[in-house]
């Protein structure tokens, strides 16, 4: 396995010379950077974050590495093999630091602070543990986030969460928003919201629209990054109380990979800084309305943040 | 997270009672499940088993019945279940103890269930040998009597076989309602993913898996019991005269 693993890497190398041999693009500033060697990214395979799996992959083929982007369904999936064999995940905060802690004790009480850097703080052992180091936090986050319709919006005057106060609302919702406190939980302890009935049609899903668009439900659930609201006559309304943890994007590493290669750190800092909450709900349109693939609205990104 | 780990929160929920009781309890949703089922089971049935089994009797069309009513095994019953809650009617609709979407869900499972009732009806009926039919004609036995007192019975294992098939099948698919908020036991399955909570996702598949195959077992004792040639069965007292 080890000659096998070596062999790949020699032949990887290999192509990559020759890719540079033969596309003579020497434009920009990889001259000399051309060997850092394969950076294995893994995520989830939803538009958002296969966008910022396309970025970091970007940027880091502009810094002379070779990305191998290899994407999945679900969180459960590749933390099975990350920070062994998978380099960097485009993580969010609240995501990757709420899986490590149940992981380490399945009773463990979750972080709900809104502050990122508190959150990282509250799980330093457990990424310590497992080998993975999160660089800094963006200031773009996609949190849960809840919806209505234009109409009824006007209808009701209402804008904010508070203004449901006191209303009774069917909430269409992913299947465990029940009791948590970013979700139905937080409705109704913080807001005030009478939540009559909870369909578990879905986070951000199609039936999760259509439902509130039929009015059948009146609240549905998403995230801040929604793109495809305003063109459903949808609109978000305001968490003006914060009972959404921080979910700020994050690049997550493994801390041996971040040993070997310090520089990559820089890389992605420097781009996870340029990223906003705004901007990213852009890209997200660009891709799941506008139909562009999410390599090239990275690449796009990149070129203009340059 | 290891097997063993999986094993023991699968028990763990299982065995707290506080999670069998209650509105979305496992015995709720186990009802809600099976009431779901053997309804579009004897839906199936009524469609499906009285044109199979014509068919199979004049020996005609099995080719073309047997071959639409195994559409219902190529469309993924969860594709057909998705289509018709888009449409307008039936859409989502609520339908009395079936939940969300229950006419649906009824639809998407009924489909599932026709196949193997179909097939298995007709081929039992279809191959009762030919020098039975050929004996009873000869002694005077009508269409009907042929049907009643020869195929019918000769074919009853194999008609019980299918629906026994259909049955646990569709059981352990109705789950689905689920994705469309319908009821059943899948809404502790979605649940129990989305929480990581395999406890009880997985507590609530090795409940679809026990009650399959307790279905599993009355549908074979009640093929046992009607087939005919067996002894004791209802046949054998025309058999042992001859023997005696």
């Amino acid at each position: 396995m080890q000659k096998r693993h070596l062999l790949g890497v020699a032949m990887a190398a290999g192509a990559l010379v020759l890719a540079g041999c033969g596309t003579g693009s020497s434009s920009d500033n990889t001259a000399g950077k051309s060997d850092n060697g394969t950076v294995t990214i893994s995520g989830q395979n939803f538009p958002e974050a296969q966008i910022m799996a396309e970025i970091y992959a970007t940027v880091l083929r502009a810094n002379g590495y070779t990305p191998s982007l290899k994407l999945v369904s679900d969180r459960n999936v590749y933390m099975q093999t990350f920070p062994q064999s998978i380099d960097v995940v485009p993580e969010y905060v609240g995501g990757i630091v709420d899986y490590l802690l149940l992981q380490d004790d399945p009773k463990a009480t979750l972080p709900t602070s809104s502050d990122p850097n508190t959150v990282i703080s509250a799980a330093k052992p457990q990424l310590d543990k497992a080998g993975i180091t999160l660089l800094d936090p963006s200031e773009a986050a996609d949190t849960n986030a809840f919806f209505v319709t234009k109409k009824y919006s006007q209808d009701n005057n209402v804008t904010t969460l508070s203004d449901l106060k006191g209303k009774s609302v069917v909430l269409a919702a992913a299947p465990d928003c029940k009791g948590r406190l970013d979700c139905a939980g937080g409705l109704e302890d913080d807001y005030g919201i009478k939540i009559t009935k909870i369909l578990p049609l879905g986070f951000a899903s199609q039936q999760t629209y259509n439902s509130v668009k039929t009015n059948e439900s009146q609240l549905g659930e998403t995230s801040t990054t929604d793109a495809t609201l305003s063109h459903n006559n949808l609109v978000l309304l305001t968490d003006d109380k914060k009972i959404q943890p921080a979910q700020n994007l994050v690049p997550a590493i493994s801390s041996d990979f971040l040993k070997a290669n310090p520089d990559v750190a820089t890389i992605l800092n420097k781009v996870m800084a340029q990223m906003t909450t705004r901007e990213l709900t852009q890209l997200n349109f660009d891709v799941t309305v506008n139909r562009q693939s999410p390599a090239v609205v990275a690449q796009d990104w990149v070129q203009g943040n340059r | 997270m290891n097997v063993g780990n999986m094993l023991s929160e699968t028990w763990g929920y299982l065995s707290d009672s506080s999670h069998w009781t209650g509105a979305d309890g496992l015995w709720t949703l186990m009802v809600q499940q099976l009431l779901l089922s053997i309804t579009a089971l004897v839906i199936a049935v009524v469609l499906g088993l009285p044109v199979a089994l014509w068919l199979g009797h004049i020996g005609r069309g099995s080719l073309l019945a047997i071959n639409v009513s195994n559409i219902g095994r190529a469309v993924p019953t969860f594709a057909l279940l998705a289509i018709l809650v888009t449409t307008d009617n039936p859409g989502v609709r609520s339908f009395g103890p079936y939940g969300r979407a229950g006419i649906s869900t009824l639809i998407a499972l009924t489909a599932f269930a026709l196949p193997p009732i179909i097939t298995n009806a007709n081929v039992a009926i279809r191959e009762v040998p030919d020098p039975v039919k050929e004996s009873a004609r000869g002694m005077g036995m009508t269409g009907w009597q042929l049907f009643s007192r020869v195929e019918l019975p000769l074919g009853l294992p194999l008609i019980v076989s299918g629906i026994r098939l259909a049955l646990v099948q569709v059981w352990a698919t109705a789950t689905i309602a689920a994705l469309v908020a319908g009821p059943g036991l899948g809404n502790l399955i979605t649940e129990g993913f989305y929480r990581t909570d395999y406890g009880m996702a997985l507590g609530a598949a090795v409940v679809v898996a026990v009650v399959a195959f307790g279905l599993e077992m009355v549908g074979a004792l009640v093929e046992r019991s009607v087939d005919p040639t067996r002894k004791g069965g209802p046949g054998a007292r025309d058999v042992s005269p001859v023997e005696a």
